[in-house]
């Protein structure tokens, strides 16, 4: 009687730790899913989803299964703040990732500071959180100011300009982007000099002040961080006056991405030089053919947008890391992640042990036309990568 | 409910709250820490709308000059404390004295725009103030005393405090005060007659709501260990203005119950689906459509209406 009774204690100790290695390993997800920062949020949670889909169908990570836990950051710092204390005390998350705008990414980043918990910021670029503002928990997966500015300014050395116009949007991202240029442009292009500088709201969307101003400058090239609707705005304002015909415009900020471009389709102006992380048509790597495939089969677009990528990666990093630490100690979790190198659809990524800045590079080049194509390719792709 | 009685329940609650962290839930802690902030800013905000009728459009604004102030005098300046808690709730009364002086030489939806507008240009300096506010990267990396570092010696501080703000907001609205507010929302022109100085008295009313508010902002400055300025934009206005709106604001309570309500419906719903302005939305139409005395106007008909 005993006896049996101590072997069913045993048998039920057996199936109560074999509960317990089966539990997921659980993971915060945070992009803006409603409101202006939803277009460019949903897709990278799908990418997100898309990541998890795959790391589980092979086997999870530790033989354990992943599970994403998903919310609405609503481009709010401190709702995003609060959020992830939430993912963090109620949901016990073991790491967090995403985080769309500089302002979220830092806010995402102190959180991960007092709570010791692994945070990957996979799109804000603000220089800060791996600068003044670093600390051992937080990574970054995305692209920074420093490095899209030293692109710029390097492609202004390449198309020898000499008068620059300077357009940044009046926030975060547009502050750090303008500094970063600055800083680029006396090494990368001694000649260039920068004849106005001009700040546009972020979220405007009338741009006739600005557009005569910088006509008027005589400018040979812009450089600018106008992104998204902005640039869409502005093209849409100032192409019917010709503004495009003599001018060279170098942009940080996304806009060669095909979301742009498949926007704009037939009223995207010649002239632009501008950057993507991940261009659907053109693939420097086998594991992007495969990417692109499953994201369009789960989008249900072939031309899939190119924030996707930034989810996607974010998590691979994170399932890589826990995978080398063996562990969901935040602290060896961290440590995996420095140095770390992953394997994705742009190529091998190798994260810098003392910056915990990702050697993420972008693709740049110019905005063509396209027999048969309605809408502009950028040709020929350059895929500019800071030296790990 | 002779006051007594709500006494004795109050000091009950504020003990029951108080055995909080012997639950070992952080999460628990987390949460009720942001309701009782809340509470306190929801019943601030009601010495204007319940006890005088004016209806502020822009209280953010002393909650996020409360809350900038503690963090800077914290983090820049390395204040203790001691000294940084007292001078935050002193800025924020001053700076609503300041803008209580101009805001209520208007009535009514004149008075609700200019508190809006003068809400968004403390938006606007937090923005721009770059060097001492952060702008929109916010400010972040808060020093926090070594007490107070700890989440249930933080719950406990927030509990006293907030207890504190209450209960002096109560004796502030059921002294010789606010029964003045009460006469002059139930008829101004009569208070002015019999004697009362109703500009001042609002003006009065207008620095008590800005102070208290400042003190809810410091606490949230501290627990959130950061400041934004989303923090001082109007949605954080329309959304304390919600709480009391759904929580009554005829009875001293309501705005309590209304921040709980509201804070943590919020809170599930997010978990559940990023479509949080919807309930909103749907909330605010209920409240005006059929419960315009809120979730206490909703229990006292209750009570008639079982006879009890």
């Amino acid at each position: 009687m005993t006896k049996r009774l101590l072997m069913l204690i045993a048998g039920a100790a057996v199936l109560a730790g074999a509960a317990v290695a089966q539990e997921p390993i659980r993971l915060g997800a945070m992009y803006p899913l409603t409101g202006g920062g939803a277009i460019y949020g949903v897709p990278a949670m799908a990418g997100h989803q898309l990541a998890i889909e795959e790391i589980n169908k092979r086997g999870g990570v530790m033989g354990r299964k992943l599970e994403s836990i998903e919310r609405d950051d609503k481009m709010n710092p401190s709702t995003a703040s609060a959020t992830m204390k939430e993912l963090i005390t109620k949901d016990n998350v073991h790491l967090v990732v995403g985080g769309l705008s500089s302002a979220v990414g830092l806010g995402m980043s102190e959180v991960s500071k007092q709570e010791k918990i692994v945070y990957i910021s996979t799109i804000a670029k603000t220089i800060q959180m791996t600068t003044s503002k670093l600390h051992p928990h937080v990574f970054r997966t995305a692209s920074n100011t420093d490095l899209e500015g030293d692109t710029m300014a390097m492609l202004v050395g390449k198309y020898h300009l000499k008068k620059l116009c300077h357009l940044q949007l009046d926030y975060a991202y547009g502050q750090d982007l303008e500094i970063g240029v600055v800083k680029a442009l006396p090494i990368r292009a001694p000649d260039a000099k920068i004849v106005l500088t001009l700040k546009p709201k972020l979220g405007a969307t009338d741009f006739n002040a600005f557009i005569p101003q910088v006509m008027a400058a005589g400018c040979d090239g812009v450089v600018s961080g106008l992104w998204g609707p902005h640039f869409v705005s502005w093209v849409k304002q100032a192409s019917p006056l010709g503004f495009f015909d003599k001018i060279k415009w170098i942009s940080g900020g996304e806009i060669a991405a095909h979301e742009i471009a498949g926007e704009l389709k037939g009223e995207y102006p010649d002239n632009v030089i501008s950057n993507t992380y991940e261009l659907w048509y053109h693939s420097i790597d086998p594991l992007h053919k495969t990417f692109q495939e499953a994201l369009a089969k789960k989008l249900g677009t072939n031309e899939t947008p190119q924030w996707a990528m930034l989810g996607y990666n974010g998590v691979m990093f994170a399932a890589a890391a826990i995978e080398k630490a063996k562990s969901l100690d935040s602290d060896k979790i961290a440590a995996a992640l420095e140095g770390l190198t992953v394997n994705t659809p742009v190529g091998k990524l190798t994260i810098d042990p003392k910056t915990h800045q990702a050697n993420t590079g972008q693709f740049w080049g110019p905005m063509v036309k396209k027999p048969g194509k309605d809408y502009r390719v950028m040709e020929p792709v350059e895929f500019i990568q800071p030296k790990s | 409910m002779p006051s007594r009685n709500l006494g004795i329940a109050a000091i009950v609650i504020v003990l029951a709250l108080a055995l909080l962290p012997l639950s070992g839930s952080r999460y628990a802690l987390d949460l009720s820490t942001q309701v009782l902030i809340y509470c306190l800013f929801a019943l601030s905000l009601n010495v204007l709308i319940g006890y005088i009728g004016n209806v502020s459009f822009g209280h953010a604004a002393y909650f996020a000059i409360g809350g900038y102030s503690c963090v800077i005098l914290l983090t820049t300046y390395q204040w203790p404390l001691m000294l940084a808690l007292p001078a935050a709730i002193v800025v924020s009364g001053l700076a609503a004295a300041a803008i209580g002086y101009f805001c209520v030489r208007l009535t009514e939806i004149y008075f609700a725009m200019l508190t809006l507008a003068f809400a968004m240009l403390v938006w606007g300096v937090a923005f721009k103030w770059k060097d001492v506010t952060g702008g929109d990267d916010g400010f972040t990396g808060v020093l926090m005393p070594k007490l107070l570092e700890d989440h249930a010696n933080f719950f406990w501080f927030t509990l006293v405090s907030v207890s504190v703000g209450v209960a002096l907001l109560w004796m502030i609205c059921h002294s010789a005060f606010g029964l003045t507010l009460v006469a002059i929302r139930e008829n101004a022109v009569r208070a002015g007659f019999v004697g009362v100085d109703t500009r001042k008295m609002r003006w009065a009313a207008f620095t008590v709501a800005g102070t208290f508010a400042g003190l809810a902002g410091a606490l949230f400055g501290m627990y959130n260990r950061g400041m934004y300025i989303e923090n001082a934009f109007w949605t954080e206005s329309a959304q304390v203005l919600i709480m009391v709106l759904l929580g009554g604001i005829h009875s001293f309570i309501g705005p309590l119950i209304g921040a709980a309500v509201l804070y943590l419906l919020q809170i599930v719903t997010n978990q559940y689906t990023p479509y949080w302005p919807t309930v909103l939305g749907t909330i605010l139409l209920i409240v005006v459509l059929v419960l315009p005395d809120g979730l206490t106007g909703l229990a006292k008909r209750f009570r008639i209406f079982s006879g009890s």
